[in-house]
């Protein structure tokens, strides 16, 4: 008889055995369904919101700058909206050598009225005239209906989610009222993949200071190196620029800046995500290695339990081998069911999440469901289920048959 | 004269008890042929129990030899000796000992596949020998539904099912009423005369005594008589008295 015969047939008694212990055996799989439920749904989903983020950030071009006010690194000061760049700092990366030319971009929650309703929206200030190309080329922006904003002209353009759910029956041509002030709908956009963009409206930099009363600063610049210039060097160039404009302005007190190729950016998303994956990673492991305790501290009582019987089984001529390979069966059973268990539950529930996402909330998030992961998770499960059996196993086949036998 | 088939050369049993050593057998010398039927007798704590788990290599002497067909065996590795049980020698017990989460025939088959008989086989085997025993409509019942009696002849036709040389029984009527002890030593005695199984039991109970051909008493870990024709007067003078 093959090997693989008796295997199947210790893989019977091994479920015989499971089966003649119902609620213990579920209550161990369900420890073990739980860890795996954890790292199947968190990291499909983060790897999901990776993807998105990854994904729109690749439309930006290699030869784009981005400056903002603050740290990079100190995300809360920078969101906190409070910091901004002034004329200057933009005249100062404007005149940086191997800058070919700049897009201040500014926002800013208006009111806006269109057909009697009124909603307070997210407002872009971008100049048309040097960021147009910028936001088709680099960003990915694309008219679905209408036109792109005739310059100097009062025409705005609106986000693919406007017309749908800000402003339901919204279309091109309406008349749309920001500060009191009226406007014609050029155009829809495309989405931009996520509807906290395509929420918003898109004005012209000079509109936007009109309507906002912001008439200096911007919260982002983005520029656009020359051709023929090293993006490392136009982006030190700019630095320098700034930082020599800021110690002649302010003094030894001026506030930083940070200046980022297009790259650097998705370095930096890319690898804040990826601590954040670990991290989960890291504490949804703890959750299967704790359902793995489960499964040795049953399979030691089972081996307790079942003292006799091993003997029996030794007596009627089982080997060493085999007491060993029925044990670590079951306990391998407890981690592949729970991995089975689990990955169903965390799709499910990752799945359910996207789905509600998708109807509500604010990112076109798209859960990750790779057979790496599938294969990983189930893998990683059963290891964890023939770990934590080999010690029982080990002792139920070590057991001396007299002993055994004699044990009541 | 038939052939040896076990010998046991100044063998004993001494167990540990912290720093206490407990002889539990003092150099025992016996010799069991193929073909016969033996009965090891002596009154609780006798070592008889110890003497069977030796025979029925389930154990490893302290000293001394122990003889398979001529083969020394007592150094043997715990798989080896494994091997040789599952191929050679079959157990009954007094409490039965059937795997409680298999049925009657699963019980059977069990021993057959730790020695990697085909599928098709085992199950032809089972059946067969469940029959035997007259209880292969008791095939798929569970040792917790069937008597006493039932599950001792599933355990005799598991004891069978790797068609072994021979049979040890530990006090195999020890849980049951007269009549059906009856009717186990009965069927024992049949496996002997007419397959020419080996069979050794241990029992403290003179009744049994009647259907072997060699008794062996011990006491205090030392075979005190070992001569059928002695024994089998003793214990016909007695039964003649109660």
């Amino acid at each position: 008889m093959g090997k693989i015969n008796f295997i199947k047939e210790y893989f019977k008694i091994a479920i015989k055995s499971l089966k003649a212990r119902r609620l213990r055996s579920w209550l161990t799989i369900i420890g073990v369904v739980i860890g795996v439920f954890l790292i199947v749904s968190l990291m499909s989903l983060s790897e999901g919101i990776k993807t998105a983020l990854m994904q729109q950030l690749k439309m930006m071009g290699k030869d784009l700058i981005m400056i903002f006010p603050g740290e990079i690194t100190d995300m809360a000061t920078m969101m906190s909206g409070g910091l901004e760049l002034t004329e200057k700092d933009m005249d100062a990366i404007k005149k940086a050598e191997g800058v070919e030319t700049i897009v201040p971009m500014n926002y800013k929650g208006e009111a806006v009225r269109h057909e009697g309703k009124v909603k307070t929206i997210l407002i872009n200030g971008v100049s048309w005239k040097d960021g147009m190309d910028i936001l088709k080329n680099d960003f990915g922006w694309s008219i679905k209906e209408g036109d792109w904003p005739v310059i100097g002209k009062k025409e705005i353009i609106v986000g693919s989610a406007v017309p749908t759910d800000v402003f339901p029956g919204m279309k091109v041509g309406d008349e749309a009222f920001i500060s009191g002030r009226k406007f014609i709908i050029s155009g829809v956009l495309k989405s931009l993949g996520n509807k906290q963009d395509d929420s918003t409206i898109t004005v012209d930099l000079d509109i936007f200071k009109d309507i906002t009363g912001e008439k200096k600063g911007a919260k982002i610049v983005l520029a656009r190196a020359k051709q023929g210039y090293e993006i490392d060097e136009v982006i030190e160039n700019i630095k320098s620029n700034l930082l020599e404009t800021r110690k002649r302005v302010r003094g030894a007190d001026s506030p930083s800046f940070s200046v980022l190729s297009s790259e650097k950016v998705m370095d930096i998303v890319g690898s804040i995500l990826g601590m954040i994956q670990i991290a989960i990673f890291g504490f949804a492991s703890i959750a299967i290695i704790v359902g793995g305790v489960g499964i040795m501290n049953t399979m030691y009582t089972s081996v307790r339990e079942r003292t006799k019987e091993i003997g029996i089984m030794k007596a009627i001529g089982a080997k060493n081998s085999a007491i060993n390979t029925i044990f670590l069966i079951e306990s391998g059973f407890f981690g592949l069911f729970g991995g089975i268990g689990g990955m169903i539950l965390g799709l499910g529930l990752a799945k359910a999440i996207e789905f509600a996402v998708k109807a509500t909330g604010n990112l076109y998030l798209q859960a990750s469901i790779t057979p790496q992961l599938i294969i990983f998770s189930l893998g990683f499960s059963f290891l964890i289920g023939c770990i934590a059996g080999y010690l029982p196993a080990r002792s139920a086949s070590k057991l001396n048959p007299v002993d055994a036998l004699r044990y009541e | 004269m038939s052939e040896s088939l076990i010998k046991l050369e100044n063998v004993w049993k001494i167990y540990q008890l912290g720093k206490i050593e407990l002889p539990v057998l003092k150099g025992i010398n016996l010799e069991i042929r193929k073909g016969s039927f033996v009965t090891i007798m002596g009154p609780s704590g006798s070592g008889k129990s110890t003497l069977m788990y030796l025979l029925g290599l389930l154990d490893v002497p302290t000293k001394g030899k122990i003889f398979l067909e001529g083969e020394n065996v007592s150094g043997f590795s715990e798989n080896e000796l494994a091997k040789i049980r599952g191929q050679k020698i079959g157990f009954v017990f007094q409490q039965f000992n059937l795997l409680q989460n298999l049925n009657a025939l699963e019980n059977i088959i069990m021993p057959m596949i730790f020695q990697s008989v085909p599928e098709l086989e085992r199950k032809e085997r089972a059946e067969k020998l469940l029959a035997s025993f007259d209880m292969q409509k008791r095939a798929h019942h569970r040792p917790g539904e069937l008597s006493g009696g039932e599950q001792q002849r599933v355990a005799i036709a598991r004891s069978l099912s790797n068609d072994p040389e021979i049979i040890i029984a530990d006090e195999p009527t020890g849980n049951l009423d007269s009549s059906t002890g009856k009717i186990i030593m009965e069927a024992l005695s049949e496996l002997h005369k007419k397959e020419k199984k080996t069979i050794i039991v241990v029992t403290h109970d003179p009744t049994i005594a009647h259907y072997s051909q060699n008794i062996i008493h011990i006491q205090d870990g030392q075979i005190i008589h070992n001569h059928f024709q002695e024994e089998k007067v003793l214990w016909e003078q007695n039964s003649h008295k109660s």
